[in-house]
């Protein structure tokens, strides 16, 4: 597995768009180091690739689908309510591609 | 050194379902943004999806077009990604167990014999929000979010740009005639992105991968393939190594542009989605979804052949389904399948280009061009059937109406009125019988038109022209 060093953490701010105080940065690389640990230790367990994923343990399916009726939208003062900024209707980022 | 070319086609349909993919949003593409939107679409904690039952009848009526296995049990995953056009962080798709697998299309290669391609896997997902980007900021609309998808992936056994044109052809045909989607590229409703690699005609391993997006019509797709089928023998001839990249097309320099250089894979930890259990589809429901597809383009076609009409006119009229839906109400209780045919492709259409609208707009009802074609076939002429259409698209009013008001008279095939008009004329004209034999074939022209004439226009000319030649042989 990658290890998580403070370049890292701070390049992955960098590509999705947030900055964190430095402090935040230190709690963060505290926490993934216990998370690391802790997938080690898995790592460690042999045979694992034997085993079906535990999504749905037990036998679950059931036949519902929703039929095709369409309800009532949010209005759109409520949909918009807790972005940040907005414009023309839309919410209003900072620019995404170059 | 020639090349072969390897293509594979990943294709996006939008489904036009009433509601969306997992919520039961207005699905009807409102031009005004974040109108349609539930707090699902939009991603609040504790919303949870639920699958539109209609997209999935559309995704098994398209598996079961593409001759594919329609897996009976649905499982969703989750693709995770970080990106501002995707609420949730994640996009709920089927990416272990799609819904219908290995399947074929059967096109025309570009020498015309049929070709087979291969299609991987078809499965269902929901689109992203629509973002729109400005030179200073992007602004988002969620209205798009959720809308149903189903992504059809080809193996990669095309050869040109040619042939992938016809395989988009193909694709369109089967989600626009089972109802599934509009298809419409230009609008989006059908999105193609195409791999393409080149390799020394002989050579078993693959070349380096180019992708290209937002191709948004079937033209473009033959043209930017074409252009960088091109572009990578260059490079190859010259040694220069293609690179792994993704372009798009430009249209008007008709050239691909790069937009970036791939470099890992990106790694979208699919996994379960866990808020979709599994979901299993009774063979009764599968079987009903398939025997309730509407009739599809191939089947149609046969039967215009069928019917009389030529590949050519039968093409033109299943190019636009609102077209053939209004070809095939013409067509019950018409006595000729090639005359409604003719009217609609040169008469309707020259009307709907001069007014610039469809033919859902066209004020005339199917049974009333019907009922004109009839009269064709009944034995009045083309040229007053075209009064009564032109009549009846100023006026309104029936068929028949027009007819009367017009007063318009079927002309006579009798052979004995025609021989009486005819002899009445040739008596009263020895000149032009004697310019006829000797060689002015115009002379004929002017005896028909006396016979015209002098009949008040109620005889077949042909039956005329035909029977003067013979009355004159005799003379």
């Amino acid at each position: 597995m990658k290890e998580i060093t403070m370049d890292v953490l701070k390049d992955a701010a960098h590509r999705l768009l947030f900055t964190m105080s430095e402090k935040e940065y230190e709690t963060l690389l505290e926490e993934f180091g216990i998370l690391a640990r802790q997938m080690e230790k898995i790592g460690e367990i042999q045979g694992l690739e034997s085993y079906e994923p535990m999504t749905f343990p037990f036998p679950c399916e059931n036949s519902f689908l929703r039929e095709d009726v369409p309800s009532a939208p949010l209005n759109r003062d409520e949909a918009l309510a807790n972005a940040g900024s907005k414009e023309d209707g839309q919410i209003k980022l900072p620019k995404v591609v170059g | 050194m020639n090349f072969e070319a390897i293509i594979g086609l990943e294709i996006h349909v939008q489904m036009k379902t009433k509601s969306k993919m997992f919520s039961s949003s207005p699905n009807s593409f409102s031009r005004e943004p974040n109108t349609e939107v539930t707090p699902f679409d939009m991603a609040y904690p504790g919303t949870m999806p639920r699958v539109n039952k209609q997209a999935v009848i559309n995704a098994i009526r398209v598996a079961n077009a593409l001759h594919m296995t329609i897996d009976h049990t649905l499982y969703f995953d989750r693709k995770n990604y970080f990106y501002s056009d995707l609420p949730k962080g994640f996009q709920i798709t089927q990416q272990r167990r799609p819904i219908g697998s290995n399947g074929y299309v059967d096109i025309l290669d570009k020498d015309g014999n049929v070709k087979r391609i291969r299609i991987e896997r078809i499965h269902m997902e929901e689109d992203t929000c629509k973002q729109l980007h400005l030179s200073d900021c992007s602004l988002l609309d969620y209205n798009r979010a959720g809308t149903p998808l189903v992504e059809i992936v080809s193996l990669p056994d095309i050869r040109s740009g040619t042939e992938a044109m016809h395989y988009v052809e193909a694709i369109r045909n089967i989600v626009v005639y089972s109802l599934t989607s509009d298809g419409k590229m230009e609008e989006g409703s059908l999105r193609c992105d195409v791999n393409v690699s080149l390799r020394p005609f002989g050579q078993e391993a693959f070349g380096t991968k180019v992708e290209i997006k937002n191709l948004n019509s079937i033209k473009n797709i033959e043209q930017a393939l074409d252009y960088e089928i091109a572009r990578q023998s260059a490079c190859l001839l010259t040694g220069t190594p293609v690179q792994q990249e993704t372009r798009r097309f430009d249209e008007a320099s008709g050239k691909t542009v790069l937009m970036r250089v791939k470099t890992d894979a990106v790694d979208y930890k699919y996994f379960c989605e866990p808020n979709i259990a599994p979901i299993a589809l009774s063979d009764e429901f599968v079987q009903n979804a398939i025997d309730t597809c509407p009739e599809l383009y191939d089947a149609k076609k046969a039967r215009y052949l069928k019917a009389g009409l030529s590949d050519t006119d039968a093409s033109i009229i299943l190019s636009d389904l609102s077209m053939a839906l209004y070809f095939e109400k013409a067509l019950a209780g018409a006595k000729s399948a090639k005359t409604v045919a003719n009217f609609l492709i040169v008469e309707v259409n020259s009307y709907l280009n001069k007014n610039g609208i469809g033919i859902a707009s066209f004020p005339m009802e199917a049974e009333t061009l019907k009922d004109i074609c009839n009269l064709q076939e009944d034995g009045f002429t083309h040229k007053q059937a075209m009064q009564v259409f032109s009549y009846v698209l100023e006026h309104g009013g029936s068929a028949e109406e027009a007819r009367k008001a017009l007063k318009l008279e079927k002309q006579s095939n009798d052979e004995g009125a025609v021989l009486s008009f005819v002899t009445q004329v040739l008596d009263a004209n020895p000149q032009s019988i004697a310019d006829f034999k000797a060689g002015k074939d115009r002379a004929i022209g002017f005896l028909v038109g006396q016979v015209m004439k002098l009949s008040k226009g109620k005889v077949n000319p042909a039956a005329v022209s035909k029977t003067l030649q013979e009355e004159i042989k005799k003379r």
